[in-house]
């Protein structure tokens, strides 16, 4: 088992951790997403750290485009039914 | 290919070098200027009401909501820490395409996957860099944007901006 | 691969958790968020990777579909 993977493992572990626990405690809403975006690119690096086989690219931009979708979404949402 | 730099020292550099990649070529498309996506200009309102900057807030909440060049960076890297360039070459077309998938009519994405690539490629062959290091790089360069906290972040992006622009 | 596993159970847990006991629509979505990137990690993990893209590609759509009853819902009383 290299090291040097293990320790890249190690960042995307403690900060993935980190930022979710931080945005399932944050009050408002509207400020949780940046930090589940942080909690998304640290779970993108962990699949491709996971299983090095060229699939696993198209997984990690399928999760990270999902992601990014779906974060869009909400806001996009809060800022119509706010408006009204 | 040369010895590899030691990755306890190599994953600091290829943060700050993620960073300016980001920052670069994020105001080259003039991100932080207007809103953008819908979803982009209600999260910069909020970080602007709650004490920040209103074209940081922008930038951040164009990084969160649409494909720009924080995702490309990330993505380039994956991709050539799997199988090198033919990996980043393929990296770049799935974020042309997921890019059109989220209605964006900007290529901020596209040019910074191309830009992470060539940079990479360079410090990789050149300088031994190990390529896993620019994945860590690019976490903990969006953790410092984003994760630590979103109002003094976008207080020193605005600044930034305003004196480049 | 030990780190990764023990990552994704601790992302299922809090948003597992978390989806349950938070008020707000909006928030119970984000979490679920959270918990289907534990369920990505432990699909990876396991080696099924066309599952994976399926779930990463499907969660979001599910989501934007609930979004748009959401809308509805606020909208009909008025």
């Amino acid at each position: 088992m290299e090291e040097s993977i293990m320790i890249v493992e190690g960042i995307c572990v403690v900060i993935a951790v980190y930022c979710a626990l931080r945005a399932v405690f944050e009050k408002n809403t509207l400020l949780k997403f940046p930090f589940l975006n942080v909690m998304n690119f640290a779970v993108t690096g962990a699949i491709v750290l996971l299983l090095p086989y060229p699939i696993t690219i198209g997984v990690a931009i399928a999760y990270f485009v999902g992601s990014t979708l779906e974060s869009n979404a909400i806001a996009s949402t809060i800022s119509t039914l706010e408006a009204i | 290919m040369n010895t590899m730099i030691n990755i306890i020292l190599a994953i600091p550099i290829s943060a700050v070098i993620c960073l300016l990649l980001l920052a670069s070529v994020d105001f080259f498309w003039k991100l932080p200027k207007a809103g953008g996506v819908s979803g982009a200009k209600v999260i910069g309102k909020e970080i602007e009401k709650k004490g920040g900057d209103i074209n940081g807030g922008w930038m951040i909440g164009n990084i969160i909501s649409s494909p720009d060049a924080s995702a490309g960076t990330l993505l380039a890297a994956c991709g050539y820490y799997i199988w090198g360039i033919p990996g980043a070459v393929i990296s770049i077309i799935l974020v042309y395409i997921g890019a059109r998938i989220c209605a964006d009519k900007g290529y901020a994405g596209t040019s910074g996957c191309i830009l992470a690539t060539l940079v990479i490629w360079v410090l990789t062959t050149f300088a031994g860099f190990p390529p896993e290091s620019f994945i860590a790089g690019c976490v903990i360069a969006i953790f410092f944007i984003e994760g630590i906290s979103s109002k003094y972040a976008s207080r020193i992006l605005g600044k930034i901006w305003r004196r480049v622009s | 691969m030990d780190l990764i596993l023990i990552l994704a159970v601790l992302l299922s847990l809090i948003g597992g958790i978390a989806t349950v006991s938070v008020r707000s629509p909006f928030d119970k979505l984000i979490c679920l968020g959270i918990l289907t990137s534990g369920g990505v990690l432990f699909m990876v993990e396991k080696g099924y990777l066309d599952v994976a893209i399926c779930i990463a590609l499907l969660m979001p759509i599910g989501t934007l579909f609930i979004l748009l009853l959401l809308g509805k819902k606020q909208e009909v009383p008025k």
